[in-house]
């Protein structure tokens, strides 16, 4: 699947082509402007165990979420985007746990707001910190169990097979409010799982974590995946919705903005204008051998405070990369630092939305 | 432990799409009921609820103290105050510190009906304050001396008192972010200030109908207290219902974090 960056709202006319129908819009002009793609780049067919049409939020004169659409199945699916860029509110409306101003959500073909049977297939692993704090990781998840209707032993053998997938099952009788955030965040993981849910929604589960279980929590979320669950997992980290998988919802200022591959995602990245620091021991005679060649579309040398640095603009970064060392070598200047200014998330999204 | 080629199979367990009602009930009662105990807060209350046992010896002392004495001291203060104020922490706490930590969630997205949630959170509640609000009362009403059946009526008032405030202090929980603040309001304002100017606003009162238990079974003389016991315990206890059906809808339309 390509990605496939959206404008928001969902067009009703021409009828929707299937997914792979869907063209891709390609990266944008290099150092131009995004251009939000034509109706029939963004129409998704709204099929899958979560269905979110037409969804906005709206606390107070606020809005959260705007017009949001999307399907997801079987696999995981990474929902990516910065703080405050209303994926905890989604994933709110996604559990029923606040309704939707507009539009409507459903689960497994039901409301879990208000059907009772749907919330037995649905795990939540949350964004806040919150466990019954004098209950050990054992008996929280056995809790859960017995919420989900399991008793006695039933409950015991569910509670043991979600604390093995975490890492869990050596024990530890100490009450969870004495474990670390990266523990804490295992039990999460396993109250979400202890009902074997069809879909599994987790709020930013990698928080806390250190490498090693990070990349064990990963590999569990692609067995669940793999196993024909829904697993959606939200992060505002890029290179952790790398290794969660290709499938990837980007959501910013509470809009869709993009969904498909991250390779595609990170491809999009690389080809729009990068912007770089680089420090020189002669930025004017670097500045004019970079532009002789083509490598700049823009250049500052006013921007710093220190007069040994240049800003450029470059839509080839590997050309630079490459070029770079022996101009300067050529030229007799040295070079001291390059420093990408938007190599990050937050840039991704503000080229996304506003085209810059 | 789980293994890199894919997931070790999901234990064999009889799932259901729904949990029971009783299940239920036990269940919210076990974990609202451990999260309520807190020493301190024990403590302090039980040192509250003394107050009225420490009026009632000083009624005692007197040799000139009635029965509308003893009776007023019980309902002035213990039904008044301790008992209300009690219910106000346990029952306010039973699912709004729940939602106040954020484990709310834990219930609510659960398949379990909201009342037997609820019902579950009020029981626990009520376990703590039986305890910690009746018996000073009650050794109050004791102390006093008196000997026209204040011990019994204190015995039931503070009884149907306890189950009413539970109830309706759980859905203050479950309804008011700030319940402690409206709840103080609702005894100290509502019941303590306004419903005493006014015989037809003192009928939404939960010390009203309390109060008239006192009156009716001693034969002491209290204001407001002009309904008999029957009415004085029936009209409580329906108000509870009402509160925790209530609690309950609330609970289902709750914006949950």
């Amino acid at each position: 699947m390509s990605t496939v960056p959206l404008p928001s709202g969902r067009p009703t006319q021409p009828p929707p082509p299937s997914a792979d129908q869907i063209p891709s819009p390609g990266p944008p002009p290099t150092g131009a402007p995004f251009t939000p793609p034509t109706p029939a780049q963004v129409a998704v067919p709204l099929d899958g165990k979560i269905i979110v049409d037409q969804v906005s939020k709206f606390f107070g004169s606020v809005v959260a979420v705007s017009d949001v659409s999307f399907a997801v199945d079987a696999g995981v699916t990474a929902l990516l985007g910065p703080n405050g860029a209303g994926k905890s509110t989604l994933f709110r409306m996604m559990c029923g746990l606040t309704p939707t101003s507009r539009g409507t959500v459903s689960v497994l073909g039901a409301d879990p707001r208000t059907d009772c049977a749907a919330r037995s297939r649905l795990g939540l692993v949350p964004q806040q910190d919150a466990l019954f704090e004098y209950l050990s990781a054992y008996d929280m998840t056995v809790v859960a169990a017995r919420s989900h209707g399991l008793s006695g032993s039933d409950a015991d053998a569910a509670a043991r097979w979600a604390l093995e997938q975490v890492d869990l099952a050596d024990g530890d009788d100490k009450p969870v409010g004495q474990f670390s955030k990266g523990m804490r965040q295992r039990v999460k993981v396993a109250v979400g799982l202890v009902n074997d849910p069809e879909v599994l929604i987790l709020d930013e589960p990698l928080t806390g974590l250190d490498p090693v279980q990070r990349r064990r929590m990963i590999a569990l979320f692609h067995r669940l995946g793999d196993d024909g669950r829904c697993v959606l997992v939200s992060s505002h980290v890029l290179d952790e919705v790398a290794r969660l998988g290709s499938n990837v919802l980007v959501v910013a200022q509470g809009r869709l903005i993009a969904r498909g591959d991250y390779h595609d995602l990170r491809g999009l990245m690389d080809d729009r204008a990068h912007r770089i620091r680089i420090g020189v021991s002669d930025p004017r005679t670097l500045a004019s051998a970079l532009v002789e060649r083509g490598l700049v579309t823009a250049l500052n040398l006013e921007v710093g405070t220190r007069s040994d640095e240049l800003v450029i603009d470059t839509a080839d970064v590997d050309g630079l990369g490459r070029q770079i060392a022996p101009l300067a070598r050529e030229l007799g200047i040295r070079l001291t630092e390059m420093q990408p200014l938007d190599d990050d998330l937050e840039s991704v999204f503000r080229y996304l939305v506003e085209g810059r | 432990m789980t293994t890199d080629e894919g997931l070790s199979p999901y234990p064999f367990v009889a799932q259901s799409t729904t949990v029971g009602a009783g299940a239920t009930i036990g269940l919210v009662y076990g974990v609202v009921l451990r999260q309520l105990v807190s020493v301190g807060r024990i403590v302090a209350l039980v040192l509250l609820a003394l107050t009225t046992t420490v009026a009632g010896f000083a009624i005692g002392t007197s040799d000139t103290a009635t029965i509308t004495d003893a009776a007023g001291i019980i309902g002035n203060l213990g039904l008044a105050v301790v008992v209300p104020v009690v219910a106000l922490v346990f029952g306010g706490a039973a699912l709004g510190d729940l939602r106040e930590d954020k484990t709310l969630v834990y219930l609510w997205l659960r398949p379990m009906r909201r009342f037997p949630v609820v019902f579950g959170a009020a029981l626990a509640a009520l376990t703590l304050v039986v305890p910690v609000a009746i018996p000073p009362v009650v050794l109050g009403s004791a102390l006093t001396g008196v000997k026209e059946g204040i011990v019994i009526a204190t015995v039931l008032a503070t009884f149907v008192a306890s189950l009413a405030y539970v109830a309706i202090f759980t859905f203050f929980g479950v309804w008011l972010r700030r319940y402690i603040v409206w709840g103080l309001a609702y005894i100290l304002i509502w019941e303590g200030f306004i419903a005493l100017g006014s015989a037809g606003v003192a009928q939404f009162a939960i010390r009203k109908y309390t109060r008239s238990i006192l009156a009716d079974i001693t034969g002491a003389d209290l204001q407001l207290a002009d309904f008999s016991a029957a009415a004085g315990i029936g009209i409580p206890l329906a108000a509870s219902i009402a509160a925790l059906a209530l609690a309950s809808l609330c609970l289902a339309r709750q914006d949950v974090d």
